[in-house]
């Protein structure tokens, strides 16, 4: 019996690039796809709707953590053998999705981090140090070192998408992951992914800068102590 | 003043006590989101409080260490613990109903999708029937 792997893909104001994306995750492979607009202003929805997937709506915009929450609730409810998530905007490329799967369909790990920083030389420098500072922070808060704890292109298999629980909304969702995984002692490993910068995707407004890397940073402080 | 006991100093033990206690039964309960890191820094920030009120001594020891020396600063400080505690329960509970929202907002999506996931759930189990 072959395994269902369920494509997680999180939204907010995609309407632009969703469809191509779609249609070019359908060409590198079989997968379920689920949709989750967390909340757009835009018909990302609906563009989403047309292409034939799993689309879900947030009526209110909640973080990119909740839409993945939603989107791995629903894979449960499906009974998908592996998770896989991903942005939506075309930055990651569907053909590094079979590399990243592999791990877990040998039974070799729970969660597999896909990792940008592998290979450093398709990334801008800004955002090497930019990741460097999350993964320092991640490593302090949260005990575990990993080469890009802020990527969002990950796998999970059924065991791990049903122990992982945390209550991360927003961008610290990612290092929060890191976490549940020291905490659950659940086998990761790290593939080596690639990054398409396009001018499109380096000119979202919502995207994690400096201000919101700041505010993940105090966030996951913050909920040290509350 | 009451046998040498300030009200300043129940106040603080107290309040520092309850925090205390639901920082630990969270933790023994192992609740969400309760990590050792999470309770050691519990364990610093409201046992530093407690140990402050019972054990005032312990400020001169502070003081010296820190530089900064007065009467005045106990009231700075009362003041500072009073805003914080404040801040400190008002973010809790912003985030507690942040996490409400989500919740519901969650359930809603699945809810208004349960048709198209019932009609997958079905595609999905005849599919494996027949491998």
């Amino acid at each position: 019996m072959s395994d269902l792997t369920a494509l997680v893909i999180p939204v907010f104001n995609e309407a632009y690039v969703i469809g191509s994306v779609i249609d070019e995750i359908r060409r590198t492979g079989d997968y379920l796809i689920i949709v989750v607009d967390d909340g757009s202003s835009d018909d990302t929805w609906q563009q989403a709707r047309q292409k034939n997937v799993l689309a879900l709506r947030h009526r209110l915009n909640r973080g990119k953590g909740a839409a993945i929450k939603t989107g791995i609730l629903a894979a449960n409810l499906l009974a998908a053998d592996i998770i896989v998530t991903m942005d939506g905007d075309g930055q990651h490329d569907p053909a590094d999705i079979a590399p990243l799967v592999e791990p877990i369909r040998a039974g070799h790990c729970d969660v597999v981090l896909g990792s940008r920083l592998l290979d450093r030389q398709e990334m801008p420098r800004v955002k090497v140090i930019a990741n460097w500072a999350g993964n320092f922070f991640t490593w302090v808060l949260y005990g575990i070192w990993v080469s890009d704890s802020q990527s969002g292109f990950r796998a999970y298999s059924r065991h791990a998408a049903l122990i992982i629980d945390t209550r991360a909304d927003k961008y610290e969702y990612d290092s929060k992951v890191i976490r549940e995984i020291k905490d659950n002692r659940l086998r990761f490993g790290e593939v080596q992914i690639h990054t398409r910068y396009t001018e499109y995707s380096m000119g979202k407004k919502h995207k994690q800068g400096l201000i919101n890397g700041l505010v993940t940073l105090f966030r996951m402080i913050w909920k040290m102590i509350a | 003043m009451l046998g040498g006991i300030h009200l300043y100093q129940v106040v603080v033990v107290a309040i520092s006590s309850v925090m205390l206690f639901q920082g630990i039964k969270e933790f023994v309960s192992r609740e969400t989101g309760q990590t050792v890191l999470k309770l050691l820094v519990r364990l610093a920030v409201w046992g530093g409080m407690a140990l402050i009120a019972i054990y005032p001594n312990f400020t001169l020891f502070m003081a010296r260490v820190i530089g900064i020396e007065g009467n005045i600063n106990a009231v700075i400080l009362t003041g500072f613990l009073f805003v914080f505690l404040i801040i400190f329960k008002l973010l809790s509970a912003i985030e507690k109903i942040e996490q409400n929202i989500s919740e519901i907002t969650r359930k809603q999506s699945i809810h208004d999708a349960h048709e198209q996931i019932e009609k997958l759930q079905k595609e999905i189990k005849e599919k494996r029937a027949k491998e």
